[in-house]
């Protein structure tokens, strides 16, 4: 459990930094922001109660929101994916089960699980996120190809961190 | 009661959770609007702070492009004010040249130079941010712009810094006039291409062609009249044929803003007051 715990707060001391310092300021293509502060939610204990879990994506949302000038959207966004990851994670689990002290990461459950794990709940995000910014239906086209192009973006950015901060332990 | 608590209990996380949603959706009513409450202003002195380091280092990179900017506004400049002297003197003079002022009313802006700390381009409705604040008498409703055209406006302002309202901002009109025909018409961005803006409210009568320039109108107490917005990229009636539906190519480049200056209208507490002696027409 102490593991796990260095490990999430070393996660979320690196990527919120580097997402609001360095990712902020990199667009690809000109529609695909590249969320990796996900990894953070994405990676918090299986075990985790769904409400510690959304009351901390709501802070981390927050500090997010503060640099991006949208108080309040991110927040929104990360809390909803959060109540969705619960549920996901109990739809979709690996087939031999969760193993305990297993942190929802790549290097326990594979590559192939993490990417069914984490694609849906990143395009939710970033689909909450466009659409409440949008703040209307009337961009609905750009908001979609939006979230569309952002999702696999921070998916490939969330996928290679992993290989270099949690390598394979075996 | 107790099945009511048992009911509470076991939709437990469901209710949290919009909870936690309906207090965002508070958040983001409050405080993404139009004009920002006290909250953001408070923590934008760390922010700012924050934004102004990872600035510092972007800087380096765009020295030399900000450097010939700067260079080829001093020519300008230069030229205007010896167009401005020829009359008198003659440019090889050494004679001491004053420029004549009849009293201080003539004075009717102000600017002040700024540096873009922070900005925004890719979203539906961007913002930025600047290195001056109330510390500088920088105040809300000032107009920003640069020696490309117009930036935008300040909406609120910190000890340090100013956060203003980009022209690529769905919500953030701007009074516009098309120069050969003199017609004003609102410059609104759509939210999507950051060089091209839509400008609304010119009649089909109006000739309007492919190149022709679009400036501030005198209609606001923010801008000046006549600074560059852009120029016309493509015309098209629309369907009822009551406006024509004109895209406007941008003279500023937003995605490399870097030094501004915030226009302040000495005239403008004067302007707006006697706009509100007389409340009926305000609308």
């Amino acid at each position: 459990m102490n593991r796990s715990l260095i490990r999430i707060i070393f996660t979320f001391a690196l990527l919120l930094p580097l997402q609001v310092l360095v990712f902020r300021n990199f667009v690809v293509f000109g529609t695909g922001f590249s969320f990796i502060y996900l990894l953070c939610l994405l990676m918090l204990p299986v075990e985790m109660s769904v409400i510690t879990g959304m009351i901390v994506a709501l802070f981390t949302g927050l500090a997010v929101d503060l640099f991006y000038h949208t108080l309040g959207i991110h927040a929104a966004a990360s809390v909803f994916l959060m109540f969705l990851r619960y549920h996901w994670l109990r739809m979709n689990g690996p087939r031999s089960g969760y193993e305990v002290n297993h942190l929802p990461l790549l290097s326990n459950y594979g590559l192939g699980w993490f990417i069914g794990y984490a694609l849906p709940l990143i395009f939710v995000h970033s689909l909450v996120v466009f659409f409440v910014e949008a703040g209307n239906v009337a961009l609905f086209w750009q908001s979609t190809f939006r979230a569309l192009i952002t999702t696999i973006i921070s998916l490939i950015f969330i996928v290679i961190s992993q290989y270099f901060l949690y390598p394979r332990e075996q | 009661m107790g099945q009511l608590l048992a009911f509470l209990f076991k939709y437990r996380a469901f209710i949290v959770f919009l909870f936690l949603e309906v207090l965002c959706i508070w958040m983001i009513v409050g405080n993404n609007d139009y004009q920002r409450t006290a909250f953001i202003n408070g923590a934008s002195g760390f922010i700012g702070s924050v934004n102004k380091t990872s600035r510092n280092i972007g800087d380096y990179f765009e020295l030399s492009r900000v450097n010939e900017e700067l260079a080829t506004e001093n020519a300008r400049l230069r030229a205007l004010l010896l167009s401005q002297m020829a009359s008198e003197v003659t440019l090889d003079s050494t004679e001491q040249v004053s420029i004549v002022a009849d009293t201080t009313d003539t004075v009717q802006y102000v600017l002040r130079q700024a540096e873009i700390v922070q900005n925004s381009i890719r979203n539906a409705n961007n913002f930025f941010m600047i290195n001056k604040g109330s510390r500088d008498s920088i105040k809300p409703n000032m107009g920003v712009m640069n020696s490309f055209g117009v930036v935008g406006k300040i909406r609120s302002v910190s000890e340090r810094y100013a956060e203003g309202v980009s022209v690529l901002n769905t919500k953030n009109p701007v009074s516009v006039k098309h120069v050969p025909s003199g017609r004003v018409g609102t410059l609104q961005w759509g939210g999507t291409n950051p060089k091209v803006s839509d400008l609304f409210y010119i009649t089909p009568d109006v000739t309007v062609q492919e190149g022709d320039t679009i400036v501030t109108s005198s209609y606001n107490a923010i801008f000046p009249k006549e600074v560059m917005v852009g120029t016309v990229a493509s015309v098209t009636e629309d369907a009822n044929k009551t406006y024509l539906q004109i895209k406007v190519k941008l003279s500023v480049d937003y995605g490399k803003l870097s030094y501004v200056y915030v226009i302040e209208n000495l005239h403008k507490a004067e302007q707006d007051s006697l706009v509100e002696t007389n409340p009926i027409d305000q609308q």
